[in-house]
C-alpha cells in the first residue's frame, strides 16, 4: 500500500519491507528495502533516485549539457575528463581488450543504419562500410585524462549505464544501512545482502511466447536471489524481418551487421551488477554460441531463445 | 503385410516433410497449452483408463501406461 | 561466429570491476525456483444399473533442470456396483456362486444376470524423468505400479523425441514393458470348466495366481504444418503373453431347444494365451481464431480378430474476455467382434476359446459431453466436464445398452 509520495517518488511499505519508485534511464526502478523503518525507506529511495539521476544526466548521449556530448562534438580535439568517466573509460578499453574487440563503445553510430521496428528494410553494404570507418575503440586515444575522438566517432555508454547506476546506488546504499536493499533498475539489480530468515528476493523473467515445444506452456521464469548482481541483455521484440530471414538487434562491432542466431534474451548472474552486463553483453555477441560461453565463464544463467 | 506399407507410409511422410513447418519466431500460437497435442494429460488419461475398462481395443496415442483387471 | 573456445576472463573482470566500484557483494547467491505444477481432478463414473467409480488423481511435476522434468502420479479408484458376468438372459431365474464360491446370488427372469460382488479400490503410482540427450534428442523414462486386491501391475516404458526440420518434425520412438500378477478370489478357473451352481459348490481351478506379460512399441510422427496447424501420426503396437482371460466371465450353455442345458448350464470363460494388437493413430490440431479443434481417428486390429474404428473431436471454444471457455466433446467408437466371442454356447459344440464379454463383441460407444474450463492465472485453471456414454450392440448378439455418466472435476495450479 502506498504510504507516501512526493514528485516523481513513490513509497510503498509490504509484509517485511518497502519499495520505492522512481522512473530513471527510460527504465521503471525500484529499491526494495527489508525494514520496518519508514524513515530509512524514504531516505534510502531519494538517495538511489538522485544518483540514478545523476548518472543519467551526465552520461546520457541525448543530452547536450554533458560531458559525453562534449566528447561526441569534440571534432577531433582533447577532451579531459573527470575521475568517474576516467575510471568508465578505463574499464571500456579494459573489456574491449578482454572480448577481443566484440565489447565497443564506440560502436553505438552503428544504430544509424539499423532500426529495429520489425519493418525497415535491411541496410546496404555501402552504408555499413561508411559507418564502420567510424567504428573501433583502436581508432580513439585516450591518455587519462585525456579522450581524443576522430571526426565522426561516438562514444555511447549505454551499454553499461544502468548496470554502473545500480552498483554505485548498492555502493551508497550499504554505506548507510546493514538492512538487505534489492536495486532494480529495470531488470538490472543488485541484492546488497541476504534477506532475514532465510528469504530471498522474487523476480521474475519474462518468457517471450515464442519458444521450445514443452508440455505445458512456458511459465515466467522465477529467480530468487539472495546476493550478487543479475542483469539482462536483449529485448524479444526489436527485430527486422526481411527475405524470411530474421535479424536480432545486437550488432557485430567488427562486422556492422546483427549477430547470427542471437538468443532472444541473457541473463546472467555475477557479484555486480556491471559484470553481469557485461557477461550477458558478451553472450549475446556469440550468437548461436552465447551457451558455451557462459559455461566458461561459470556463472549462473538463463538463456531464452 | 500391413505394417510394413504403413511403416513405408510413415517414412515416407517423415521424408516429405521436410519442408513444412514455420519459422522459430512464428511458434507463438503452437506454444500454447491448448495447441498442445495433449494439453490436458489428466482428462486423457481419465477417458483412457474408461475406453480401456468398456472396449477392447487400446494404444494409438501412447505406449505403457500400466494395467489393471478392469471388470 | 568464434569458432575459437571461448576463454574464461571471470576472474579478471571481476577484479577489473571491483576497481571501478567502490566495493562488491563477496558472493552470488541466486537460483531459479521452479514451482511444482500439480493437477488435480476428481472423477465420477456411473453406469445404469451397474457399477459406478469414484476416482481422484493428483499429478505433479517440477523442472528440475536445464529442460530437466519429473513427474509423479497417484490415482484411487474405488469401483461398487455390479457388471455382466456373460450368461444370457433367460425366462426362468438364474442363480450363480460368487467368485469365492462361498455364497450365491440370484437374477430375475428376463434380466442381464451381473455380478455384484465387486467392490474393489486400486491405487496406481507412476513417476517419469524427462531429460534432453542432445539438443534436438529428449528422452523421457517411466515406470508405473497398481495394486487391487486381486491384480498386481508393474511396468516401465522409455520414449525417445528426435526434432527435426527447425523442430516443425518430431519423429517420436517408444517402447514399454510390464508384468501383470492375477490372484483372482477363489483361484484361477480353468477354462471353459463348468460354473458351479451351489453354494460349496467347487470350481476346478489351475492354481491360485497367473501373470501376463506386456511389451509395447510406439512410432510416431508429429509435423507443424502451419503456425496454427499442427499433425501427429503414430503406430502401436503391443504383444502381450500369458493369462488374458477373464478369470470372472462365464457363458451360457444351451441345449438344442435353445434352453439352457440341464447339467453344467454355464462354463468359465477360455480366451488365448497371446495377443498382438496394432493401431495406427491421426490426430489433428488446428487453430481458428482464438478458438482450438482436435480431431483424431484411430484404426485398430489385432490377431484376436477384434478391429474397430474410433473418431474424437472436441473444440474449444473460447468465451468473451479469454479467461474461459466451452468444449464440446463428440466421440464414436465402433468395433468388430472378437473370432471367439460368443453370445452363447451350443451344446456339443465348444469351442478351443470362448468369452461372451460383451465388450469382445460387435458393438459401439458413443459419448457426447461438454467441458467448462476457467482460467485463473498462469497455469492455474479449474475445469469441469459432464458427458453421456452409450454402448450398444451392434451385430446379431442382443446384449444389453450400457448407458454411463462421466462428471469430472479438474484444478491445476502452481505450488
Amino acid at each position: 500500500m502506498v504510504v507516501a509520495t512526493e514528485p516523481s517518488l513513490l513509497l510503498e511499505r509490504h509484509d517485511g519491507y518497502f519499495c520505492s519508485r522512481f522512473h530513471a534511464m527510460a527504465s521503471p526502478c525500484e529499491l526494495l528495502i527489508e525494514t520496518t523503518d519508514q524513515a530509512l525507506a524514504e531516505h534510502l529511495g531519494r538517495l538511489a533516485r538522485d544518483e540514478a539521476l545523476r548518472i543519467e544526466h551526465k552520461f546520457s548521449r541525448y543530452r547536450d549539457d554533458n560531458i559525453i556530448f562534449q566528447i561526441n562534438h569534440s571534432h577531433g580535439q582533447a577532451v579531459a575528463v573527470d575521475e568517474e568517466t576516467a575510471d568508465l573509460l578505463d574499464y571500456a578499453k579494459f573489456c574491449y581488450e578482454l572480448s577481443d574487440g566484440m565489447f565497443d563503445i564506440t560502436s553505438g553510430v552503428l544504430g544509424k543504419a539499423w532500426r529495429f521496428d520489425g519493418h525497415t528494410a535491411v541496410p546496404d553494404e555501402v552504408t555499413i562500410e561508411q559507418l564502420l570507418n567510424h567504428v573501433g575503440w583502436q581508432k580513439l586515444n585516450w591518455s587519462r585524462p585525456q579522450l581524443i575522438l576522430r571526426e565522426g566517432m561516438q562514444i555511447d555508454l549505454g551499454g553499461i549505464g544502468k548496470e554502473y547506476a545500480v552498483d554505485r546506488v548498492a555502493g551508497l546504499v550499504q554505506a548507510q544501512t546493514d538492512c538487505s536493499v534489492l536495486i532494480n533498475f529495470g531488470g538490472d539489480l543488485f541484492s546488497t545482502r541476504a534477506r532475514q530468515a532465510g528469504k530471498a528476493w522474487q523476480i521474475g523473467i519474462e518468457q517471450p511466447d515464442y519458444d521450445k515445444l514443452h508440455k505445458q506452456a512456458v511459465a515466467n521464469k522465477l529467480i530468487e536471489i539472495t546476493t550478487g548482481g543479475l542483469a539482462t541483455s536483449g529485448d524479444a521484440r526489436r527485430h527486422i524481418i526481411k527475405d524470411g530471414k530474421r535479424y536480432g538487434h545486437i550488432l557485430n562491432p567488427k562486422t556492422g551487421w546483427p549477430v547470427h542466431g542471437a538468443p532472444c534474451s541473457v541473463t546472467v548472474a555475477a557479484v555486480s551488477c556491471t559484470e553481469a552486463g557485461i557477461l550477458a553483453t558478451l553472450a549475446m555477441l556469440q550468437g548461436e554460441h552465447a551457451e558455451d560461453f557462459l559455461v566458461t565463464q561459470d556463472v549462473p544463467y538463463w538463456v531464452v531463445r | 503385410m500391413k505394417t510394413m506399407s504403413l511403416i513405408l507410409l510413415l517414412a515416407l511422410l517423415a521424408g516429405g516433410c521436410s519442408s513444412m513447418g514455420v519459422q522459430p519466431w512464428q511458434r507463438g500460437h503452437l506454444a500454447k497449452q491448448k495447441m498442445q497435442l495433449d494439453p490436458y494429460p489428466l482428462d486423457a488419461f481419465l477417458d483412457d483408463h474408461i475406453y480401456f475398462s468398456k472396449e477392447s481395443s487400446s494404444g494409438g496415442a501412447g505406449v505403457g501406461g500400466g494395467g489393471c483387471g478392469c471388470n | 561466429m568464434q569458432l575459437k573456445k571461448p576463454k574464461p576472463i571471470r576472474r579478471l573482470l571481476t577484479a577489473a570491476t571491483s576497481t571501478l566500484l567502490a566495493g562488491t557483494a563477496q558472493q552470488v547467491v541466486a537460483a531459479e525456483k521452479t514451482p511444482w505444477q500439480v493437477d488435480s481432478a476428481f472423477l465420477y463414473y456411473s453406469e445404469q444399473d451397474r457399477v459406478t467409480v469414484y476416482e481422484p488423481v493428483v499429478a505433479v511435476r517440477q523442472e528440475t533442470g536445464d529442460d530437466e522434468f519429473v513427474g509423479m502420479r497417484l490415482v484411487l479408484d474405488s469401483m461398487t456396483g455390479a457388471s455382466p458376468n456373460g450368461a444370457i438372459p433367460t425366462d426362468s431365474p438364474q442363480t450363480f456362486t460368487s467368485p469365492s464360491g462361498v455364497s450365491t446370488y440370484t437374477t430375475p427372469a428376463g434380466e442381464t444376470p451381473l455380478d455384484s460382488s465387486f467392490h474393489d479400490t486400486r491405487a496406481a503410482i507412476s513417476a517419469d524423468w524427462e531429460m534432453p540427450l542432445d539438443e534436438r534428442l529428449k528422452a523421457v523414462f517411466g515406470g508405473n505400479f497398481s495394486r487391487e486386491y486381486d491384480y498386481t501391475s508393474l511396468g516401465v516404458d522409455a520414449t525417445f523425441s528426435w526434432d527435426l526440420n527447425q523442430r516443425n518434425t518430431t519423429l517420436t520412438t517408444g517402447l514399454s514393458m510390464s508384468q501383470d500378477q492375477i490372484n483372482p478370489v477363489g483361484g484361477v478357473p480353468t477354462g471353459l470348466s463348468p460354473v458351479p451352481t451351489t453354494a460349496g459348490g467347487q470350481k476346478s481351478t489351475e492354481g491360485d495366481s497367473e501373470t501376463k506379460d506386456i511389451s509395447g512399441l510406439l512410432l510416431g510422427m508429429t509435423q507443424v504444418i502451419g503456425p496454427k496447424t499442427l499433425l501427429q501420426v503414430n503406430y502401436t503396437f503391443a504383444d502381450e503373453q500369458g493369462y488374458l482371460t477373464d478369470p470372472y466371465k462365464l457363458l451360457s450353455v444351451l441345449d438344442n431347444s435353445g434352453q439352457l442345458r440341464a447339467s453344467d448350464p454355464y462354463v468359465y470363460e477360455k480366451r488365448p494365451d497371446s495377443r498382438q494388437r496394432q493401431a495406427l493413430y491421426v490426430k489433428g490440431v488446428h487453430q481458428f481464431g482464438a478458438d482450438v479443434l482436435h480431431a483424431s481417428y484411430r484404426y485398430y486390429w489385432d490377431d484376436w480378430g477384434v478391429t474397430s474404428h474410433t473418431y474424437d473431436l472436441h473444440y474449444r471454444y473460447e468465451l468473451a474476455g479469454g479467461r474461459h471457455y466451452l468444449q464440446p466433446h463428440l466421440r464414436y467408437y465402433l468395433q468388430n467382434k472378437a473370432d471367439f466371442y460368443h453370445y452363447s454356447l451350443e451344446d456339443n459344440n465348444i469351442p478351443a476359446y470362448a468369452s461372451a464379454d460383451y465388450r469382445l463383441g460387435d458393438m459401439s460407444t458413443t459419448t457426447i459431453g461438454l467441458k467448462y474450463g476457467l482460467v485463473l492465472g498462469e497455469s492455474h485453471e479449474f475445469g469441469a466436464r459432464l458427458e453421456s456414454m452409450q454402448q450398444k450392440a451392434e451385430g446379431d448378439a442382443p446384449f444389453e445398452d450400457n448407458t454411463a455418466v462421466i462428471f469430472q472435476l479438474n484444478y491445476s495450479f502452481l505450488f
